[in-house]
């Protein structure tokens, strides 16, 4: 429906075509009033658009006549109450939009005529509480949002006859505490959005919403999650609780989702058993990151067979179980530990390894056959360990390999078998001159020298150039291992 | 023209813009506003809007808000994953877009909806 501006030309053309009008965007005009009537000429209308004007009073005669009404918009203006006189006869209105307004209050009646109501915004307001008298009502409401609202408490039974809800948004307000029935009757709720509020608890409420898939109340003040905390929420898909000053996690917390995708769990930092995730099948991303947890269940792959990524960095873990049921899984993060060795089995099996991470950890021994079935693995990080040498059978995809801060690692590394390498870090300077050209003053006798100071018999073969490797040699930094190492 | 260097201005901005540069158009939005970047060709075109256009719906948050698509078979929606109108060829209930109705509902072309 164009502005009936454009249309001068056949007065009877404009008045049959406005007739049967069905979309109407007045938004965006500085609208400061609508009179009683306004649409009476357009009873077939089915979108109204007023956002973004300057209403601050809607006269209750303004919208009547409206009885195919589905959609009506009046977000961005300046109400600084609901209009509900104005939105009695809407019968047949489905969404509603009155978020960025100035609401601070919702008369009882507000939405009283509106049985069709299906989607309601009243985000982005100035509410202090759920309008729980004015929703008591709304059998049929799927969508509601009452984020960026100031919203301090929720009570038991707000929601209580909202049985068709589906998603409830309630972020960026300043919830501290819910009723433990607060979402009682929410029968089919499957997105809760708790992020960005004050909850000092986990929210246990969450326990009567059985069909929930997607949970956030991440940045809040939450310090511990129970056992069991999500025992009835089973078809959990997402969970975000990042942003927590977490201190402990219950072991029992995260069993049994097996629609669950992803858990991230950061600096529960007084944390010291790793989480039980039997029953979780699905999960493919797992990071479970600053706590004090010591070791890592030998079971846990018997679960986890898609997982693709795990990140248990920054922990205290100081022994590892061997990975080989988590076939699929392609990076892991542990550095920052305490882990002593790597057995022959830690590994074993895992073709789809790209990206291992060993750093920072007190590493003395790697049996020699730790590496040998990572045929994808490309970038290996065993720098700052305790390491004496390093086997590089099964390596044969490897491009990038640091091994900085091995202060024991004397001896050069054996390259055959790094054939695709690219970038290494080493401890010295002169272990770099088996990868790539040394100063061109090098002659013939002083390579049967560093040959033997690498070790004697092994041949100490140059592969195809490495584009990078520090620290590189040079002048003050020669190839030869001169009274002990130049750093 | 108030520069805030590299083109930046605050004045003399298009709509609901705080802030635009001649050649990205709004770069941020007048409080309450959503900022929408339409494509022109190489070019990202910020747009402040009331509403966001079909297929896209608005998030808000403390300091911005945006417009963000809807998933691929939806219209027009409430969030990511909860839709309002159904594009052409499948039915909506309760916020999913269905090619076939569950058990006691049919479609309706008309309402493009299981009913």
């Amino acid at each position: 429906c164009k502005p009936l501006m454009s249309y001068l030309q056949d007065e009877r053309l404009i008045t049959i075509h406005l007739f049967f009008c069905f979309h109407r965007d007045i938004s965006m005009n500085n609208i400061t009033e609508l009179p009683a009537n306004v649409f009476r000429n357009l009873p077939y209308l089915e979108e109204l658009r007023l956002a973004g004007n300057d209403l601050a009073f809607i006269h209750p005669e303004a919208l009547s006549g409206l009885h195919q009404l589905k959609v009506l918009m009046l977000q961005n203006n300046q109400l600084k109450t609901v209009p509900s006189a104005a939105l009695k006869n809407l019968h047949a209105l489905q969404s509603l939009r009155l978020d960025a307004n100035h609401i601070t209050s919702v008369p009882e009646d507000s939405f009283e005529g509106l049985q069709q109501l299906r989607h309601l915004w009243l985000d982005d307001n100035s509410l202090t509480e759920v309008p729980v008298g004015p929703l008591r009502h709304q059998c049929n409401l799927q969508a509601l949002t009452l984020a960026l609202n100031r919203i301090t408490h929720i009570p038991d039974n707000a929601f209580a006859n909202l049985s068709s809800l589906v998603v409830l948004h309630l972020h960026n307000n300043r919830i501290q505490e819910i009723g433990k029935n607060c979402f009682n009757g929410l029968d089919n709720l499957e997105t809760l959005d708790l992020n960005f509020n004050n909850l000092n608890t986990f929210p246990e409420a969450i326990q009567t919403l059985p069909k929930l898939k997607e949970l956030g109340f991440h940045s809040n003040n939450i310090a511990s999650i129970p056992e069991g905390a999500f025992r009835r929420n089973s078809l959990l898909r997402t969970i975000h609780l990042f942003d927590n000053p977490l201190s402990f996690v219950g072991t029992t917390a995260f069993q049994n989702l097996s629609d669950l995708h992803s858990l991230m769990l950061r600096g529960a930092s007084m944390m010291q058993d790793f989480p039980s995730l039997t029953g979780t099948i699905n999960l493919e991303s797992l990071t479970l990151t600053g706590t004090k947890i010591r070791s890592i269940p030998a079971d846990l792959c018997e679960d986890l067979t898609v997982l693709r990524t795990l990140d248990l960095s920054y922990n205290e873990i100081e022994d590892l179980p061997s990975f080989q049921g988590c076939v699929r899984l392609q990076d892991i993060s542990l550095q920052h530990n305490q882990i002593r060795q790597i057995d022959r089995g830690t590994f074993q099996g895992m073709s789809s390894l790209r990206v291992l991470d060993l750093s920072r950890n007190q590493i003395k021994f790697i049996h020699r056959d730790a590496f040998l079935s990572l045929s994808a693995l490309t970038n290996l990080d065993l720098s700052l360990n305790s390491l004496a040498s390093v086997p590089t059978a099964g390596l044969s995809a490897l491009n990038q390999l640091k091994l900085t801060g091995n202060v024991e690692l004397r001896n050069g590394l054996m390259s055959k078998s790094l054939p695709k390498l690219r970038s290494i870090t080493v401890p010295y300077a002169y272990q770099c001159c088996a990868f790539v050209a040394c100063d061109s003053a090098v002659n013939s006798a002083e390579d049967d020298e560093r040959r033997n100071a690498f070790g004697g018999e092994e041949e100490m073969e140059r592969i195809p150039l490495v584009m990078h490797c520090s620290p590189s040699p040079g002048a003050f930094k020669p190839c030869e291992l001169l009274l002990g190492s130049w750093m | 023209l108030h520069k805030q260097g590299s083109g930046v201005s605050s004045q003399g901005c298009q709509g609901g813009c705080q802030t635009c540069s001649v050649y990205n158009g709004c770069l941020t939005c007048k409080p309450k506003l959503f900022i929408h970047l339409e494509r022109d060709g190489m070019r990202q075109i910020g747009v402040c809007l009331a509403s966001c256009p079909n297929g896209f719906y608005g998030t808000r948050s403390p300091d911005r808000n945006d417009c963000i698509k809807c998933g691929s078979e939806c219209d027009s929606c409430f969030n990511r994953n909860f839709c309002l109108r159904c594009r052409a060829g499948s039915y909506l209930h309760k916020g999913k877009c269905m090619e076939s109705c569950p058990d006691g509902l049919v479609p309706s072309d008309t309402k493009k909806e299981c009913v």
